[in-house]
């Protein structure tokens, strides 16, 4: 279902550009967004109220005497965009006057160029009623025994189609799909509260791909593991406080590179423009190249070309095509998320290509795209056949981390006991923290490229005014020794 | 701004227009002024202007909502059509409360048209004048501007009209001095009230300074909580205790301890959307009046917030709590007060003989175990430790690990000074806190 056309206002967008070109700007880029989402939820048996959002609109980005300026409107008449971008202009104009720093932008060849994503379903065209059956019955499935007090299933789709043109003669347009599923359940008996979710928590089943990725997630089929799962957590107990060996899985490095290593990567962070906000970042200009973030194992990379990832795409919101950045390599920390602004500013001869705005209305910042572990050579087996006592975490429940990207603390929805190699009982309520460079320098082993496994996050929030970004993440199972853990109690 | 006329003229023709059993529709708009700076330079600066327009059908028990986002003739009908279109799709719902209504309220008493028209320039003449009183004294600043217009209205077929416009301009600032960094924050409805260079000097007050910053060992201590630090905890208890959602699923620390003692005496928590300390928000995105809900009372569990939905499952009436209408999150307390103490604040610092003063948190999570408020956070800029009444040293980040239940449980003191904490910027809604001082604290992890 969707609720307009998807016609590109291609020559609206050019005429901006030259008519802003005229009026004596130094640089300026214009954003055309149409995004359209469809949320479903069901509930308990219930259909919550479904909804259906559409919005669409320009963002007018200007630069002038080496300062930025940017305004939007969703009326695409020659008078609203006039105005937006005199207001652009004002803003530049009266941000140069205290400016002591010069904007100035790593070159890019300004292309001509359409990109599409790959689907083969367009979730739009599905109907409503096939989408909410299955919802229904995977759903169903988990409810049933007493100390299950909710089950909520979700389907979530996202079409988007953008067009954005540059005074340097850049004229790109990009149309992508996104899809995602999922289950969660809460159980109580007595004090005890437990969560558990399927195939991942906090929407994490994410990938930019049509109706067919929903179908491969098979969440009936999951849906009987996780009330069994859940179950055990109400009856079981939590992992002893200690040091000890970890094996986290696909679902919770997710939110390990995410918080430990792909924000600290953002160059703009490192540069200090986000202090008043999320903070700064312990990976600074001078440790480029040197310093020791990980063990050899660790190879990292921002690959915005990763097929299906939810941070993939042909050119980011500055007009510069995707790329495959490392970060880390076997251990080095070597590469930056980075803008046009930014590379140069560090002297870098381009940018990453990793400018992104979550819609129309606002200007991009730097962000992350896929932030992928590379996989190693072991088995899951061969992780867990050396460890004497640890744990395997699964599933991430709770994330914080400090202001410049060292201290965190994770808390997972379940764990099971390793003993002797072999994974014992399950554990609940496990929790545990570290100091980034020195837990990823105590990073033992990776399993191979067949348990690898990219997941998405859609709530990925940076800068003022708050944007919520979609990004992937990459990741084998990953084992770790001398790691704190303690009950979440 | 669109204006009551407008906006409540446009509402109301969609609703007569709808052929549904019942229809609601709610806009809620925003032109947000944001100025961002760092290193004597405004890296980011930029307007935004948004509309969101939630369009709520019911037809025969079933319901389908659309979200659009101009005023437009043709996007308005196109919604209405895609919300007809899901409810003609959708299963029916049993726990379907009816609309509320009829309530009509037109306000602009927190709308200020200086604020609201503010100039490119102002805010970097201002800035102008912040860093010429850092540069010197030798520090560096860093910090964000905003300034926002919102409109609220909400229409139905069950002769709900309401409308509300609002100003808000808010400062925060990061100052930075050798080894050493503080942080202020403040927001008022009026420009003209938000004393950008006390900011300034309250953040300058906690770096300063000469020594070079602490490293603590983990474990318990009494901490004074700076508003915006207690802001943080109480506003993450709302989101996971207060509403009518948590306390059904189980999850919120609430359920099955209504009535109990859960909190010292001294702590008294509730919230009001018409307390003219806050952000007003007279009525919600359903177009009921606010109430005000006693959720904590001398530290008693006494209420939760409640929306048409859960108000109609537990046999109560709304509280004026509804989120838009496409959040599943149910009904929240977005403008939380605490209740002053009767003690000043610099008494609170001076009868400490050792602990800390923390001015704000960073990435704290109430996600851990909701059912015993466990919460996780990090101390950030401006941390110092007191000993003997006096700030002695700064000290490095260090992690918490706390229940909230357990640290609110044992107060030594609150404030009778309060202040107002809201980033228009990030978040609708705002909390009206004092300085708490508590007497155990865990701390569990640091950085250094």
């Amino acid at each position: 279902m969707t609720m307009s056309n998807e016609r590109v206002p291609t020559a609206l967008v050019r005429q901006l550009v030259k008519d802003l070109k005229r009026r004596g700007v130094d640089y300026a880029d214009v954003r055309f967004e149409r995004i359209l989402h469809e949320s479903l939820i069901v509930e308990n048996g219930q259909v919550k109220p479904i909804s259906l959002f559409e919005t669409a609109g320009v963002g007018i980005r200007v630069l002038i005497r080496g300062s930025w300026g940017f305004a939007s409107t969703p009326h695409l008449t020659p008078s609203f965009l006039r105005r937006a971008a005199t207001q652009a202009i004002d803003i530049a104009k009266s941000s140069s006057s205290i400016n002591r720093k010069v904007v100035r932008l790593a070159p890019v060849e300004p292309v001509k160029a359409t990109w599409r994503s790959s689907w083969q379903i367009d979730p739009f065209e599905v109907p409503l009623s096939k989408k909410l059956d299955y919802l229904l019955w995977a759903e169903a499935t988990v409810r049933g025994p007493k100390p299950i007090k909710r089950v909520t299933a979700h389907m979530d789709f996202t079409k988007s189609t953008k067009c954005f043109a540059s005074t340097e003669g850049a004229a790109i347009e990009q149309r992508a799909i996104e899809s995602g599923a999922g289950l969660e359940v809460v159980a109580q008996q007595g004090e005890e509260v437990q969560v558990r979710s399927y195939p991942n928590s906090h929407h994490g089943a994410l990938a930019q791909a049509g109706f067919e990725y929903v179908k491969q997630l098979d969440l009936v089929g999951g849906a009987k593991t996780i009330q069994r799962e859940v179950l055990q957590l109400l009856r079981t107990t939590p992992p002893r406080a200690g040091q000890t060996t970890l094996i986290l899985d696909p679902t919770q490095m997710v939110m390990q590179l995410h918080e430990s290593c792909g924000h600290p990567t953002e160059l703009d962070r490192a540069l200090g423009q986000e202090l008043s906000y999320a903070g700064g970042s312990f990976l600074t200009p001078e440790r480029l190249g040197t310093l020791r973030y990980g063990s050899p194992l660790i190879t990292i990379v921002a690959d915005a070309t990763a097929p299906g990832g939810a941070g993939t795409f042909g050119y980011d919101d500055e007009g510069v095509p995707a790329q495959r950045t490392e970060l880390v390599r076997e251990g080095v920390f070597v590469g930056y998320l980075s803008s046009r602004e930014s590379a140069a500013r560090l002297g870098l001869r381009h940018s990453s290509g990793a400018m992104r705005a979550d819609g129309w209305d606002v200007p991009p910042l730097v962000r992350m795209t896929n932030v992928n572990l590379e996989p190693g050579e072991a088995t899951l087996e061969d992780l867990l056949h050396d460890v004497k006592r640890g744990y395997l975490l699964s599933t991430n429940k709770s994330w914080s981390i400090d202001d410049q990207r060292l201290n965190f603390q994770f808390t997972t929805e379940i764990g099971w006991e390793i003993v002797n190699g072999k994974l014992g009982a399950v554990v609940n309520n496990p929790l545990y923290t570290g100091i980034t460079p020195q837990f990823w320098q105590r990073c033992t082993g990776l399993s191979d490229r067949n348990t690898w496994r990219l997941w998405g996050v859609p709530n990925c929030a940076k800068g003022e005014p708050v944007q919520l970004m979609h990004v992937g993440h990459g990741a084998p199972y990953a084992r770790f020794d001398g790691v704190t853990v303690a009950p979440a109690r | 701004m669109i204006g009551h006329a407008r906006l409540l003229e446009e509402l109301g023709k969609l609703v007569a227009r709808s052929p549904a059993d019942a229809t609601s529709v709610c806009a809620d708009a925003e032109r947000l002024r944001v100025s961002r700076f760092a290193h004597e330079t405004i890296h980011q600066d930029l307007v935004q202007e948004s509309l969101s327009v939630t369009i709520k059908v019911i037809v025969n028990r079933r319901v389908g909502i659309a979200v659009t986002d101009t005023l437009e003739y043709a996007s308005l009908h196109r919604g209405l059509r895609a919300a007809l279109e899901i409810a003609r799709h959708a299963p029916p719902t049993t726990l379907l409360a009816p609309l509320p209504g009829p309530y009509q309220h037109i306000t602009l008493q927190d709308y200020d048209p200086a604020t609201a028209e503010m100039p490119a320039q102002h805010f970097v003449n201002v800035l102008k004048r912040l860093l010429q009183i850092c540069q010197g004294v030798g520090a560096t600043l860093a910090g964000s501007f905003t300034v926002s217009e919102a409109e609220l209205a909400v229409a139905n077929s069950n002769g709900v009209a309401c409308y509300a416009a609002s100003t808000a301009a808010a400062a925060k600032l990061v100052t930075m001095y050798r080894k050493l960094s503080g942080y202020a924050s403040g927001v008022e409805p009026h420009i003209n009230h938000l004393d950008v260079e006390a900011l300034l000097e309250r953040a300058l007050k906690l770096c300063l300074h000469r020594h070079d910053p602490l490293t603590l060992p983990t474990g318990t201590y009494e901490v004074i909580l700076e508003p915006e630090a207690v802001a943080e905890l109480v506003t993450w208890l709302g989101y996971i205790a207060f509403g009518a959602k948590s306390f059904q699923e189980r999850t919120s620390c609430l359920s099955g301890r209504m009535g109990e003692a859960l909190l010292a005496r001294s702590i008294t928590i509730s919230d009001d959307g018409n307390d003219p300390a806050g952000l007003r928000q007279p009525f919600d995105y359903e177009g009921v009046a606010k109430q005000r809900v006693a959720l904590i009372d001398r530290g008693v569990a006494t209420g939760i917030v409640y929306d048409t939905t859960y108000g109609h499952l537990y046999g109560q009436p709304s509280t004026g709590h509804a989120q838009p209408p496409d959040q599943p999150d149910g009904p929240l307390p977005l403008h939380l007060f605490l209740e002053p103490g009767t003690t000043r604040r610099e008494e609170l610092i001076r009868s400490c003989r050792r602990g800390l003063l923390i001015p704000r948190f960073h990435y704290v999570s109430g996600l851990l175990n909701t059912r015993e408020a466990l919460m996780t956070g990090l101390t950030r800029e401006g941390t110092w430790l007191i000993e003997d009444g006096k700030l002695r040293h700064p000290v490095t980040t260090m992690r918490f690990t706390q229940s909230f239940l357990e640290a609110f449980g044992h107060v030594l003191g609150v404030s009778k000074e309060r202040r107002l904490i809201a980033d228009p910027a990030q978040d609708a809604g705002c909390a009206v806190m004092p300085t708490v001082r508590l007497a155990k604290f865990r701390f569990t992890g640091r950085s250094a």
